[in-house]
């Protein structure tokens, strides 16, 4: 279990994200969605973004190289 | 007879060379502070009250005959039970963050009774001890009485003696503001940037609000308060004045450190008051029209006349008058059962006075509360639970609040590695503080920290009962059970 502190565009707070090393990143941008969902909701695509890179949505956590306590964003929009 | 200003320095300004011990054994840097200097470098301190012990005790005297007069009038739980309900739950907020913080300033000022480098100042300082025990009493008496009618007043006094994340975060504050600072530091931290440029000034704002709200009670409490702290503020400007002269760098640095960290705890206690809790028709200004009328002004000006600099974060601040009560108070609300009071979600009335108020933020914020109000809407009144998040929140290493620093459209938190850790702060300025002093902070576990090792129950409805020792009785709901006039729950 990787630990991860999430932040949603159109958010008041970051959440603590639980991913697995195989999540993908799309999961992970779900999962932070779901959490949030009560005062954010991004319509449509999302970007996420890490240590300033935007992230491939298949691509796994562990492949990412996201250590715990990794902050990521999910930003409105299609990845650039 | 000898005038008073004959005989006054006799009691309260009187230093002598000492001879059975050194100076510096006397005054030592790690009680007294930094810099340390020859107590030449002092012998002209000064403050205008100038008190004496009875003046003190008559002035005290008369004072607390003032508040229990008002209390015998208006201090019963009916008079109470008459007031609008979100000024109620300010008033929970309040009381609970006040007295046991007011405690710890007792051991502030009574270290700068003994180590403070000028005897006016000792004196001075040790008549703000006792101002302080009495601030500790009168909370606790005046909200004793209330906790047979409404448990969540039981707050007042345990808020700091639990690990709820509001308690960790005050404590990590007065900790280190009140309780382990120097002489020096306490003065600079305490007396002139906390009181002097914030609480004493707060406790006008408040006492006002209080007033139109019809609270003679609290009016009383905190104009009463405010009398003192009037006075014993005025310890931090001298004290200040010889460090500028002596280390210029080391002043700045202290006042940019305690303006952040004493502006964080004052925008979430002052903020959700003025700007949420408090019915409109009895707010006088927003939080930011206040600050900027009765805490910018009179900052600024100090800084000129000791010729320092506005922090280097002025504009990060500015932004956050904009944005940071607002984020966390909506992170709040989402997360209310996690504290001791009731929130109140802001109606139509209400957005539309933010949205005059925060033409820059506001347009933000509005549709957050827009989904709260339709999640509501589509919800059993009192099932707080269909409108509360669910997953773990995350909080700053420094200030141990919650990251809601920045904006909704970019959350200003950022993660900086030190000593094989990682750590996550909620701004740069509470980044910064963490790098000059890294030692002095980076031993302590935030509670997200705290959940990872096992400390702390990772389920948020455990977290809250058996960590932040909340029950159903005691934690924090929706004031109204989301039942609003302007909440139309028919069917379209």
């Amino acid at each position: 279990m990787i630990p991860l502190y999430g932040f949603l565009e159109g958010d008041t707070i970051g959440l603590l994200v639980l991913a697995d090393g195989d999540d993908s990143i799309a999961e992970i941008a779900r999962k932070l969605q779901e959490a949030a969902r009560l005062r954010a909701a991004i319509e449509g695509p999302v970007t996420v973004l890490y240590d300033g890179q935007t992230l491939d949505p298949l691509t796994t956590v562990s492949d990412a190289g996201m250590q715990p306590l990794a902050r990521f964003d999910v930003r409105r929009g299609p990845p650039a | 007879m000898l005038k008073r200003d004959e005989w006054l320095d006799l009691a309260r300004k009187l230093d002598w060379e000492l001879s059975y011990v050194s100076e510096k054994d006397a005054f030592p840097e790690v009680q007294s502070g930094r810099p340390w200097l020859p107590h030449a470098e002092w012998a002209g301190w000064d403050e205008p009250f100038r008190t004496s012990y009875p003046e003190y005790v008559a002035g005290q005297h008369a004072k607390e005959a003032s508040v229990a007069a008002v209390r015998e009038a208006v201090g019963r739980v009916e008079d109470y039970q008459r007031l609008p309900q979100g000024w109620l739950e300010g008033l929970k907020l309040h009381a609970a963050t006040l007295p046991l913080a007011e405690f710890a300033a007792v051991v502030g000022n009574l270290r700068a009774a003994r180590f403070g480098r000028d005897s006016a100042w000792r004196s001075a300082a040790l008549l703000g001890a006792l101002d302080e025990m009495r601030h500790t009493q009168i909370p606790l008496l005046l909200m004793h009485d209330l906790v047979r009618w409404d448990p969540q007043f039981d707050w007042t006094h345990k808020l700091f003696h639990t690990n709820n994340w509001v308690a960790i975060a005050a404590r990590h504050l007065a900790d280190e503001m009140l309780l382990a600072s120097d002489a020096i530091e306490f003065a600079i931290a305490t007396n002139f940037v906390f009181e002097t440029g914030f609480t004493n000034v707060q406790f006008v704002g408040l006492s006002a609000l209080a007033h139109g709200v019809g609270d003679k009670m609290f009016e009383k409490m905190v104009g009463s308060i405010q009398s003192d702290e009037a006075r014993h503020a005025q310890i931090g400007a001298p004290v200040l004045a010889t460090v500028v002269k002596h280390d210029r760098r080391y002043a700045q640095y202290l006042l940019d450190k305690w303006f952040w960290r004493s502006w964080l705890l004052f925008a979430v206690v002052t903020g959700f008051s003025m700007d949420y809790l408090t019915p409109v028709e009895h707010r006088q200004s927003s939080f930011k029209e206040f600050m900027h009328e009765w805490v910018l002004d009179q900052f600024l000006r100090s800084l000129d006349e000791f010729g320092l600099e506005r922090p280097w974060y002025w504009d990060i601040f500015l932004e956050g008058l904009d944005n940071y009560h607002h984020m966390v108070y909506a992170s709040a609300y989402s997360y209310r059962a996690s504290v001791w009071f009731n929130f109140v979600v802001p109606g139509p009335k209400e957005r539309a006075w933010l949205g005059e108020k925060y033409p820059a933020s506001w347009p933000d914020f509005d549709p957050i509360w827009q989904r709260i109000t339709d999640r509501w809407r589509a919800a059993d009144p009192g099932n707080d639970f269909a409108v509360h998040g669910t997953a773990i929140v995350t909080f700053c290493d420094l200030c141990q609040l919650v990251l809601s620093n920045g904006t909704p459209r970019a959350n200003a938190a950022n993660v900086v590695d030190h000593g094989g850790q990682r750590y996550i702060f909620c701004s740069r300025p509470c980044r910064w503080i963490f790098e000059q002093e890294p030692d002095r902070y980076a031993g302590h576990k935030d509670i997200v920290k705290r959940v990872l090792a096992g400390e702390a129950p990772g389920n948020l409805v455990a977290l809250v009962q058996r960590y932040f020792g909340l029950d159903y009785e005691t934690w924090g709901k929706d004031a109204f059970r989301g039942e609003y006039p302007w909440l139309d729950r028919r069917p379209a």
